[in-house]
C-alpha cells in the first residue's frame, strides 16, 4: 500500500476518533480545526515511512497524540497549569455544591474540561480509555507498562464516577 | 441529591458524540506540503537577505569609522547580523514532526519535546548573541559619541542605555533560570517513569 492509500484507509477508519482526539487537546473550535488538519497532514507525511512494525491503529494514534502533544507543549502558559490524574483524584470533593450533568452535551463538556486540565501523558491514557482501548494497547501506544496503565485507568474511573455520578466542584 | 444523570458509560458518551471527520485528498495534502515548503523558503530567504543587508551596512560603517572603539563595534554588529541570519534560517524552517515520532512512544516523544524546549533558550544564550549585539550597540554609541565632540546626543543617553541593558540582561537571566527548572523537574519525572516501565 502506498502513502496515499494508507492515509485514505486511516482517515476512513479513524476519522471520527481523530476528531474526538483533537477535542481532548483543544477547546477552541477554530484552533481545533487547525490542529486536526495538522494531525491529518502529519499522518499523511508519516505514511511515507510506514514499515508495518506496529499496527496501523497504533501508528495512527501515536502520530495523532504526538502532534497534539507538541501543540500542548508549545502553549507554555497553559502547560504550566496542567496536572496529573493523581492530583485530580486527590482533590477533595464538595458534593453539596456539585451539580449533575443532565444532558449528553453537559457530560461531554465536563469530559472535555477534565481532559484540558490533564498533562499530555495522562490525557493520552484517558482518551485511549474512552476510545475503548485495552491496557496492553494503551501501553503499546504510550510506553507505560500494562500494570501502570491499569492503575491509571482505575483512577480515571474513580474520577469519572465522581464527576458524573456524584457531581463535585471539579466540574464547575 | 439523587442522580438523574444517565451514567451509562463515559466511554459510550465519548464515542457517541457528534463528530465532523476530516478527510483531505492526496492533492490537497501535496499542495499543503508544497505551500509550506515555499513559505518557509521565502521566509528563510528574506531573513538571510535582511541579515546580509544589515551586515553590509555595518561593515560599511566599519570602513568609514576612525575610532578604534567604533570600528570594533561595527565589526561586532556586522558579525552578529550574519550569525543571527544563519540561526533564524534554521528556526524558521517548518516544524515537521520528527521522523521517529510514529515509532517512538508517546512518553518518549513528550520527554523529547520538553527537552527540546528546555534546550532552545540554552542554545540561544550559549551563542551570546543578544549580549554581543547589545555590547556592539553600546560600543557604537560611545565610539560615535567620542568622535562627535561636543557630546553627541547618543552619548547623553548612554547612562540610560547602560541601565536598560543591565535591566534586560537581568530579566532574561532570571527568566532563563526559572523556566528550565520546572521543565527539568518534569523531564526527570518522565525519565523515572520510563525506567520504571521498561
Amino acid at each position: 500500500m502506498n502513502q496515499d492509500s494508507l492515509y485514505e484507509q486511516s482517515a476512513d477508519t479513524y476519522g471520527s476518533s481523530l476528531d474526538r482526539l483533537a477535542r481532548a487537546y483543544e477547546f477552541d473550535p477554530e484552533v481545533r480545526r487547525d490542529l486536526l488538519q495538522e494531525i491529518h497532514f502529519q499522518l499523511w507525511r508519516s505514511f511515507a515511512h510506514f514499515d508495518g512494525r506496529c499496527s496501523l491503529r497504533t501508528w495512527v494514534y501515536r502520530v495523532a497524540h504526538n502532534v497534539a502533544t507538541g501543540h500542548v507543549v508549545r502553549q507554555r502558559r497553559i502547560r504550566g497549569r496542567l496536572v496529573s490524574i493523581e492530583t485530580i483524584e486527590a482533590m477533595p470533593d464538595s458534593n453539596d455544591q456539585g451539580e449533575l450533568a443532565v444532558t449528553q452535551a453537559e457530560a461531554l463538556d465536563r469530559l472535555s474540561m477534565l481532559m484540558q486540565r490533564l498533562k499530555p501523558l495522562d490525557r493520552q491514557i484517558i482518551v485511549s480509555y474512552l476510545e475503548g482501548m485495552d491496557a496492553s494497547s494503551i501501553g503499546e501506544l504510550t510506553g507505560l507498562s500494562p500494570a501502570n496503565i491499569a492503575m491509571k485507568v482505575h483512577r480515571i474511573k474513580n474520577i469519572l464516577k465522581r464527576w458524573f455520578v456524584e457531581g463535585g466542584h471539579h466540574a464547575k | 441529591m439523587p442522580s438523574d444523570f444517565p451514567m451509562k458509560d463515559p466511554q459510550e458518551i465519548w464515542q457517541n458524540q457528534p463528530t465532523e471527520p476530516l478527510k483531505m485528498s492526496a492533492n490537497e495534502l501535496r499542495h499543503k506540503a508544497i505551500e509550506r515548503q515555499s513559505k518557509a523558503r521565502s521566509e528563510a530567504l528574506s531573513t538571510i537577505i535582511i541579515g546580509i543587508i544589515l551586515c553590509v551596512v555595518f561593515a560599511w560603517s566599519f570602513a568609514r569609522a576612525h575610532e578604534l572603539l567604533a570600528r570594533m563595534a561595527w565589526a561586532l554588529l556586522s558579525v552578529c547580523m550574519i550569525y543571527a541570519a544563519y540561526h533564524a534560517y534554521k528556526w524558521i524552517w517548518p516544524g515537521n514532526l520528527p521522523e521517529e515520532a510514529p515509532i517512538s512512544t508517546c512518553l518518549e516523544f513528550y520527554r523529547r519535546e520538553l527537552e527540546r524546549q528546555r534546550d532552545y533558550p540554552r542554545r540561544w544564550w550559549r551563542s551570546g548573541l543578544p549580549f554581543l549585539t547589545l555590547l556592539g550597540v553600546v560600543m557604537a554609541a560611545v565610539g560615535t559619541g567620542a568622535r562627535n565632540a561636543p557630546p553627541h546626543p547618543l552619548l547623553n543617553s548612554l547612562p540610560f542605555l547602560v541601565v536598560l541593558a543591565i535591566w534586560i540582561v537581568a530579566f532574561l537571566i532570571l527568566r532563563k533560570k526559572q523556566g528550565p527548572k520546572i521543565l527539568q523537574r518534569e523531564i526527570e519525572e518522565l525519565r523515572a517513569f520510563e525506567r520504571e516501565n521498561r
